[in-house]
């Protein structure tokens, strides 16, 4: 198993060491969830953790400096690391838990979008006021698009004819071609925009300073929509929303409300809150389980990640993860 | 001599041309008539860092340019410093009438313009002064205040005592009018929250032998029970050598020690790296150490311009020339001042509502509001002078 220690990243010296993994002996599964492995990576540690159904972290691997953003990759076995303060993205496999490929010279690259047909990697640079694509296999920088300051959440649609992206500085989400890469229309948002998520003619996005998610219409970019978030006992502005996650089976989306230490569970087609579950500390990682049983929530201040049971939509159980668990992936 | 100049910030054109506008801003200030002493202490030694905001309105303005082009704004900033030769009045009149006007001035000259330029039309921000009687008092319609309060500051720290519980407070204090009335807004400060004052003590800048009850910070803080000391000393001469140096073990606050601020070069969350790293960078000619950030008043003048900017989506058409007051006055006005919750303006007395950080010179330990310490309406107005209590009653 991995200690406590070595999630805190005081053991590795940061170099990717072969790790022995002990064998788990998991005599009794706390529920009838199915297996899956996620791979978490730890923003202060610098580490990518391996987490299993249970909750037990069954490896870690030392992997950078400030790893943030992370998407799949193209391979099963792969997934797609910003690492921050190394200016550079890794594609990580977690099969074999060494690095496969490094794309360098990416200005304080933040959060990650990959178009699988084309196999472009898209890339927000935080420090830099851009957003760069690139092509994954020949790691050549195919086109750079101004942004406002600090860009975060980048999505592609899956036909690849819309860039989007969020600028937290500036209050608006740049809507690019993804063909051409020309700036084709600018979205005003509310305070802080993060993350941005599809769903089908829909996009997504939270507005962590200003306490909601609002809808747009992915055509027109006219707004459709928002969804204002207050739990009992919390006013509205302290709300702080991060990550946007959709199970479309179970007409539900989650929203990690941050400082306010809870997940939202959303009802697609009605817009409304149904359920306020809290959490470990500014919650803002999201993932879901292959079997979509459980969403899994990345505390950031608690340095922990908690799993909760979505067909009683109670948390099952909360464990260590390395320093400021920032981003996740959830494989079968 | 005149010492006045127009600076135009051009941004780029805007894609959208009908709807082009100016934002115009003017920051005052009066630099040549207290060049020498400000944040001075005896013998020129620099106790804390008082510049002129110019650099921060800069960093708003270049913050906002994707902004700008966006809503088709061009932003005009004037500069205008008052020389004390020439009447007040004449100086202020050149201003432009549909400018937001950032006060950067010592009080003695700051009611006199803020009161003429509120009669003049103007919309002023006091960036500068945390007194309560610019609140409560002079109480203008036309005046906003970005910088915290006095009674924001002292609420922060007694939140944070009591959250400690730490209840028992020594208060010792400075022998000037400021301090004596800044003593009292502490005091109130603490017993709203619920902490017991042990004593109030004043202390002399006098080396006497007769004077060393008050001399020496040993004999000031002896004689009583207190968890913390708190020290009032508005003009730093005594109160920093009072840490280390206190009668029994115990953790100083106040001007000195875990001091309240509107901002700090270390707070690590809600994005503050990246805005004290932009504010050392963005003048690529003035490049500023790592170790430097935006003192409480440039933090105000860069929190006025981005309320302007984060809130141009309040106004329905912008043509012409921006109107500041519309989008101030309006209650959906708010600025992301990477303090990890919104900023807002108090209808009741033009204060922005803001969190307050506690800070030592390492680090910032507490960020005010403190957990459990609730407001029926909202977060952060705990901290300051809460609408029954405003003798302000603007809307």
């Amino acid at each position: 198993m991995v200690t406590d220690n070595q999630l805190l990243g005081f053991n590795s010296n940061r170099q990717l060491v072969a790790c022995l993994v002990a064998i788990v002996f998991s005599t009794t599964a706390l529920t009838s969830a199915s297996a899956f492995e996620a791979v978490l990576t730890n923003e202060r540690s610098g580490s990518v953790i391996h987490i299993d159904e249970n909750g037990s972290t069954t490896h870690l691997t030392p992997i950078c400096e400030r790893p943030r953003g992370m998407v799949r990759g193209p391979l099963d076995t792969q997934v797609i690391i910003a690492c921050s303060d190394d200016h550079k993205l890794v594609v990580y496999n977690r099969a074999t838990r060494t690095i496969d490929s490094e794309i360098l010279a990416v200005p304080g690259a933040m959060n990650v979008a990959l178009h699988v047909a084309t196999n472009r990697l898209l890339v927000t640079n935080e420090g830099n006021a851009s957003a760069s694509v690139f092509d994954l296999l020949s790691g050549q920088l195919i086109a750079e698009l101004p942004t406002g300051l600090e860009p975060d959440g980048i999505v592609i649609t899956d036909d690849g004819s819309y860039i989007f992206v969020a600028s937290e500085n500036a209050g608006l989400v740049h809507v690019f071609d993804g063909a051409s890469y020309e700036e084709k229309d600018v979205i005003r948002t509310n305070l802080r925009p993060r993350r941005i998520a599809l769903l089908k003619d829909e996009l997504w996005v939270s507005s962590e300073m200003g306490s909601r998610v609002e809808i747009f219409d992915i055509l027109t970019r006219k707004k459709r929509g928002e969804v204002i978030f207050a739990p009992k006992g919390f006013r509205p502005e302290q709300m702080t929303p991060v990550d946007i996650l959709f199970n479309e089976s179970a007409n539900e989306a989650y929203v990690a409300l941050g400082s306010a230490n809870h997940v939202a569970i959303v009802d697609i087609t009605k817009r409304e809150i149904t359920k306020y579950i809290l959490v470990g500390k500014r919650a803002w990682g999201l993932g879901l389980s292959p079997d979509k049983q459980t969403l899994i929530v990345l505390n950031g201040l608690s340095d922990d990640f908690t799993l909760i049971d979505l067909e009683t939509k109670r948390p099952k159980l909360t464990k260590r993860a390395g320093l400021i668990p920032h981003s996740i992936e959830v494989f079968e | 001599m005149r010492l006045w100049m127009i600076l135009l910030i051009v941004a780029t054109l805007s894609t959208n041309p009908a709807k082009a506008a100016s934002l115009r801003l003017a920051i005052v200030t009066a630099s040549n008539a207290e060049v020498t002493n400000r944040g001075k202490s005896f013998a020129g030694i620099q106790t804390r860092v008082e510049r002129p905001v110019k650099r921060a309105v800069e960093l708003a303005l270049f913050e906002s340019k994707t902004t700008f082009k966006e809503f088709g704004i061009t932003p005009e900033l004037q500069l205008i410093d008052i020389d004390k030769k020439r009447p007040l009045n004449d100086q202020l009149k050149e201003i432009h009438s549909d400018a937001l006007v950032i006060l950067d001035l010592p009080k003695s000259v700051f009611i006199e313009a803020a009161t003429f330029l509120d009669k003049d039309g103007h919309t002023t921000v006091n960036v500068r002064h945390p007194d309560i009687d610019l609140r409560d008092t002079l109480c203008l319609p036309s005046l906003y205040h970005t910088i915290p309060s006095e009674r924001m500051y002292f609420d922060a720290l007694g939140q944070f005592l009591i959250y400690r519980g730490w209840r028992k407070v020594l208060v010792v204090h400075g022998p000037t009018d400021e301090d004596k009335s800044r003593t009292q807004i502490l005091v109130r400060s603490l017993e709203k929250f619920g902490a017991d004052i042990s004593d109030l003590r004043e202390f002399t800048l006098s080396h006497h032998p007769d004077d060393r009850d008050k001399n020496k910070p040993e004999f000031l803080t002896g004689g009583t029970s207190y968890d913390v000391v708190a020290v009032i000393d508005s003009s730093r001469d005594f109160g920093r050598y009072i840490q280390y140096s206190t009668r029994r073990a115990r953790p100083v606050v106040g001007d000195v020690g875990l001091t309240p601020v509107g901002w700090h070069r270390t707070l690590e969350r809600y994005g503050a790296p990246q805005l004290n790293e932009r504010y050392q960078l963005f003048d690529k000619k003035n490049i500023l150490p790592a170790t430097d950030a935006m003192s409480d008043e440039e933090f105000a003048a860069w929190s006025a311009i981005k309320l302007i900017t984060n809130s141009l989506a309040v106004v329905d058409s912008i043509s012409g020339t921006l109107d500041p007051k519309k989008i101030l006055t309006h209650p959906d006005a708010q600025v992301d001042l990477y303090k990890g919750t919104r900023g807002s303006i108090r209808q009741w007395n033009n204060q922005l509502r803001q969190p307050i950080l506690l800070a030592t010179g390492e680090a910032v330990i507490a960020v005010a509001p403190m957990p459990k310490f609730l407001h029926p309406k909202h977060y952060v107005d705990t901290l300051g002078l809460d609408e029954p209590e405003s003798r302000c009653k603007l809307r």
